[in-house]
């Protein structure tokens, strides 16, 4: 699972050096991807595919409103109090503006904290820029859905 | 009055400071910055006369439960919010521009107001991704996530 992971990232990172002027449905699928491949290195907590998912100016507020920067992020997916079970993205709408994409989904966490198991409902959005024909994902947000 | 005015006239300064200096990211930030006391002010007012234009017409808005917003429901909601929003202070804000068109700010809020006989104080973290339209920054993203601990 994580070597198949690994290969599927790399495959991800080397299409997206394809030159520039791709179809945006391209692009489309490459952010789709890379949003799934993040999902997947989370759960076998992988961290050099996170590691090259997240751009060196990544922020991240967890529905909870903790606030961390891209090495404190590695760090809690590195720590074992946190067991994902299962990470599903239920829906993902990406809209393009120049070098930048917006992702906004819902997605559905279980896992385990601590020993205590537990279920969110989160909405995300993320935001990726394309950095030399890369994308990485420059900051992330979720708010668990109350309603 | 005034001294809720000052921060927005130092923010216009130093915009204009840097405009001078030819500095662009600088000035991208300034400018972002400013935009987001407006915003804060204009929410607290329940003026989205102001508010309005800040915002790109396909604007996805988040708010604090999670719920999904349009622009014109967003607008509607400020407006019932102005009735019992007293105060609204941002907290903390830092901001990041790539490729000189797209600034995403991350800040805190302090909201406190009185509801239906009941005062209330609400902490929460935002990032806002502005992008530049034509010359003119608008916001097309806005998610708030309340602080739990």
């Amino acid at each position: 699972m994580r070597i198949a992971g690994y290969w599927f990232l790399l495959f991800v990172f080397v299409s997206g050096n394809a030159p520039a002027g791709t179809p945006q449905d391209v692009q489309l699928g490459r952010i789709l991807s890379l949003e799934n491949a993040w999902n997947q290195a989370l759960q076998v907590k992988d961290e050099k595919a996170l590691d090259q998912l997240l751009d060196r100016a990544f922020i991240d507020i967890e529905c909870d409103g903790t606030l961390t920067n891209k090495a404190e992020y590695m760090a809690n997916i590195k720590a074992p109090t946190v067991q994902l079970a299962r990470i599903v993205n239920e829906s993902m709408k990406v809209q393009f503006y120049g070098r930048s994409a917006v992702v906004i989904g819902v997605y559905l966490e279980i896992g385990t904290r601590n020993g205590n198991p537990y279920s969110h409902r989160q909405r995300f959005y993320d935001t990726w820029i394309n950095r030399n024909g890369t994308w990485l994902c420059v900051s992330s947000q979720s708010t668990l859905i109350l309603h | 009055m005034q001294q809720k005015l000052l921060p927005i006239a130092i923010v216009f300064l130093l915009v204009a400071s840097s405009c001078a200096q030819g500095d662009t990211t600088s000035v991208d930030k300034l400018e972002v910055s400013a935009l987001e006391h407006l915003w804060k002010r204009a929410e607290e007012k329940g003026d989205i006369r102001a508010l309005g234009p800040m915002l790109d017409d396909d604007i996805t808005y988040v708010d604090e439960n999670g719920s999904l917003l349009t622009k014109a429901q967003f607008l509607s909601y400020v407006q019932q919010s102005g009735g019992h929003l007293q105060s609204l202070a941002m907290q903390t804000i830092s901001m990041n521009v790539y490729n000189g068109e797209t600034a995403v700010v991350v800040g805190s809020y302090l909201a406190k107001g009185e509801q239906t006989g009941k005062s209330y104080r609400r902490e929460g973290r935002f990032i806002d991704t502005w992008v530049l339209k034509k010359g003119k920054w608008v916001c097309v993203v806005s998610q708030e996530t309340p602080i739990l601990r």
